[in-house]
Order: structure tokens, then sequence, then C-alpha cells
């Protein structure tokens, strides 16, 4: 990839117990790319998304060797801020996850644990993190309405613009629309193009289309291994491996 | 689902297939008519114009439904890609097959000149590369296809040489002009078919191997 690197991992593996789930993944996250991670159920690709802001720490038993880089640091560094971290690279899971909390609360929430406390500050906030995540015209008149009376769609925008208001430089979206409509699954894609010229993004999806739609580069993930990562157009057209190429035409097992 | 496009794909190949042997007949007989001077013959090829065009429009639309449907990629993207690549060239050939038939019909009254120069020779060529384009297409394998480049040249030799044993032929006896305007459009004929056996086997090439190759 000849794009500047924002995130490089080097021989990286991950076991659960004596599971071994990650296998010797080295690879390189292009800055202000959207890249996707393809394979099939338990490949590891939601795996190695969550060793990306050091989410596996919180699992039991779960040992990880390898060299993972930030920005030329490595977040494994044993002076390494894990709340720090996970403000630099951001995450959005499958379901939407507001906090039972209004709608302005849910954005402004993150800014106040890192110390914003100016109510303006907080307000100019929660605007543009809403604008950038597209939901800003749809909410601005009801910010105090709780957020769990929003669409799916919307909460799973919301959840981004929450993301977005502590100014991360990487978001990780775990299959964001796998719980979404055609329509506001869109909404979301639309927004993934937008959000790469601010944010890099890494996207874990099933959905080979949506990799295929919305991603600059794809890695195809199999028991474990990054089998093969390149330019998207290369992947779903001509894959150099033979795995990739089975994986994406649904010849597998 | 992915067992059930895989079939579909498989009998989409199979039907092009079928086209392609018929674009490939059409050329063939239409040949051996203007040989043997055969009117009967070549009107036999005009008669499947329509069968050809047929077969155009409905496997071009089983290409898009397949499309649509299944959003194909990789190999599979590129068998369908290569496919309507196929479709045209097949219904080109077989357009050019008609065309030399109805030549066939204004030209059988008098004996050939020059015993038809070399088209019965370049024809025999451009007929193998049809088929080894369309073998390479069913077998799914460059082999037969490696040495196009060198049979297009001499397919386009052939043409030039016809061309100017042709106007030599014309300027000793001007009565043998259209016979012989008729020849050189029958060498251009076989040559452009020969082009689209050329594109046949670009497009294999692409399929097989996802690399985009030109041959000249």
């Amino acid at each position: 990839m000849s794009e500047s690197a924002i995130i490089t991992t080097h021989n990286v593996n991950l076991w659960y117990n004596e599971k071994r789930a990650l296998e010797s993944v080295s690879m390189t996250i292009p800055k202000n790319k959207v890249t996707a991670l393809i394979g099939p159920s338990g490949c590891g690709k939601s795996t190695l998304l969550r060793c990306f802001n050091r989410l596996n720490d919180l699992i039991d038993h779960v040992k990880i060797t390898g060299e993972i880089k930030l920005d030329d640091e490595n977040i494994h560094a044993p002076g390494t801020d894990v709340v720090t971290l996970r403000k630099k690279v951001g995450m959005v899971f499958q379901k939407p996850n507001p906090f039972p909390k209004s709608i302005y609360e849910n954005v402004a929430y993150g800014p106040r644990v890192h110390g914003v406390k100016d109510k303006a500050e907080l307000e100019r906030i929660v605007e543009q993190s809403l604008r950038h995540a597209a939901l800003w015209d749809e909410v601005k008149e009801r910010l105090n309405d709780s957020a769990l009376g929003l669409s799916g769609g919307q909460q799973q925008r919301l959840c981004i613009a929450r993301t977005l208001a502590v100014e991360p430089e990487v978001i990780l979206m775990d299959e964001p629309c796998s719980a979404l409509d055609p329509i506001a699954t869109a909404k979301i894609e639309n927004l993934i193009d937008l959000l790469k010229q601010d944010y890099t993004v890494i996207i874990v999806t099933h959905n080979m289309q949506q990799a295929a739609r919305v991603s600059d580069y794809t890695g195809f993930m199999y028991l474990g291994k990054l089998i093969e990562c390149g330019k998207t157009e290369q992947i779903f057209e001509h894959p150099k491996e033979e795995l990739t190429e089975n994986y994406i035409t649904g010849r597998f097992g | 689902m992915a067992e059930k496009f895989h079939t579909e794909l498989k009998k989409l190949k199979t039907e092009t297939l079928e086209m392609a042997h018929l674009g490939r007949f059409m050329l063939r007989t239409a040949v051996d008519a203007l040989i043997r001077q055969d009117k009967e013959l070549a009107a036999s090829v005009v008669a499947r114009k329509e069968e050809i065009h047929k077969m155009e429009v409905q496997l071009e639309e089983h290409c898009y439904h397949l499309i649509a449907l299944n959003q194909p990629m990789a190999k599979d993207m590129r068998i369908i890609a290569c496919t309507l690549k196929v479709i045209t060239a097949s219904l080109r050939i077989g357009r050019y097959g008609k065309v030399i038939a109805n030549i066939v019909k204004k030209i059988s009254d008098q004996p050939h000149i020059a015993n038809l120069m070399t088209i019965p020779h370049m024809a025999d060529l451009v007929i193998e590369m049809i088929d080894d384009s369309i073998e390479a297409y069913e077998k799914d394998s460059v082999d037969g296809i490696s040495d196009f480049s060198a049979r297009d040249d001499t397919i386009d030799s052939l043409r030039q040489s016809i061309f100017r044993e042709g106007i030599t032929y014309m300027m000793e006896d001007p009565k043998s002009i259209t016979r012989c305007t008729n020849y050189i459009l029958v060498a251009r004929y076989l040559e452009r078919c020969a082009d689209h056996a050329c594109k046949i086997a670009e497009n294999v090439h692409y399929m097989n191997t996802g690399e985009r190759i030109e041959i000249h």
C-alpha cells in the first residue's frame, strides 16, 4: 500500500486460552482510507479489529504477541494509556447501543469524560458531531428527547456521532449495518464515504457487496490468518489467492 | 444459493457455446457456398439470421439477470464479462457469414477468377482461430490461443495479398471488377472474423487469469 500508514501490525498472534484466534497477522492500515476485513465466521476479523483499541484486554485469558503500532507508537508499550488509545481509536458495534439518556447527553458524554466542561464548547461539539454523522437535521429539534426513541439507523448514526465527539483518528466498525434495513444501511455507507476525509475507517462486514462498495482496501481472513490484503478492486476482480477467490465466489465448504 | 448460481453460470456458458458454434457454422457454410457457388446453401445461411439475433438477446438478458440477482465477483464476474464479449463476437461472425452468403447469391452465375485466389485457405485459417477461441472459452484454458498474435498477422498478410491480386485482375480485365471487389470484401470480412476470434481470446485470457492482454 503506497498511502501513509496509520496502523501497522507485525506478526500479531492472539490466543483465547489455548485457542489460537490470530496467527502471524501483519498488515498496514492506510490513513484516511476505508479498510474492510472480510472472512467467514470465526476467522478472527472481529478479534483483529478489537486488537486495534485493545478491547481484547477486557476478556480473561487472552494472550497477545507481536506488535501493533498506531502513529508509529506501540500500543502495548508499558506507558500506553488505554483510555487515550480508545479516544484515538473509536468503535461502533453491530447493534446500536445508545446510552439510556438524551440524544444530546449521548454525544456530550465522551467529551465530558475527557474534561470538556464549557457548555458552549459542548454544544459546538454535539452539533458538529451530529452533523458529521449526518444526523443533525433529523434530531436538531429534539436533542433532549431520549436516544432510545430514535430508529435503529438513527441510533447507529448517533453512536457514530458519539464516537466522533472525542475526535478519534481511527473508527472501528464491527458489522455496523447488520441490524439495519437497506435504507438505513445506505445512509451509513454514504456516511462512511464522507468520514474518510477526516478519519481512517476499519470495517468488519459479512456482506461482501458492502465491503466492495465502501472500502478502498480489503483484507481477507481465514482461520485466524490474513490470507490476502490489497486494493478492493483487485480483491474482488482478480484475487491472487485461491482461498480468497473461493470465498468471495461462494465456493467455500 | 452459491450452488444455484454456479449451475446457472454453467448453463449460460453451455448456451453461449451453442451460439458461438452457430456463428462459426454460418461463416463456414457461407464460405463453402462461395467455393461451390451453391446459392441454396447460401440461402440456408441467410435463413438463420433471426435465430442468432434471438440468441444474442436471450443470452445477454441471462447475463444481466445473473448480475442483478447475484452480484458476482472475481472469476464469476469475469466469466460473465467474457461471456458478454463472446456473445457479441459470435453474432458478428454469424453476420459476416450472412453477408458473404448474400455475395454468393450475386456472383455465382459465372466461374471463379483465379480459383478464388487464396480465399479458401484464408477461410480455413480464420475458422481454425474461431474454433480455438471457442474451445479456450469452453475449456477455460489459454493454451490454444497463445499464438494468436502471429496467426492474426498471417491473416492480415493474406488479406493484403488478396487485395493486391484483386487489383491486378481488375486492371487486366475491367469485366472482373464486380467479382474481384466482392473477393476483396470477403477477405476483409474474414479478417474481421479473425479479429473477433482475437477478442474472444483476449477475454478468455482475462476470464482465466484476471489480467488484460491485447492481441495485435
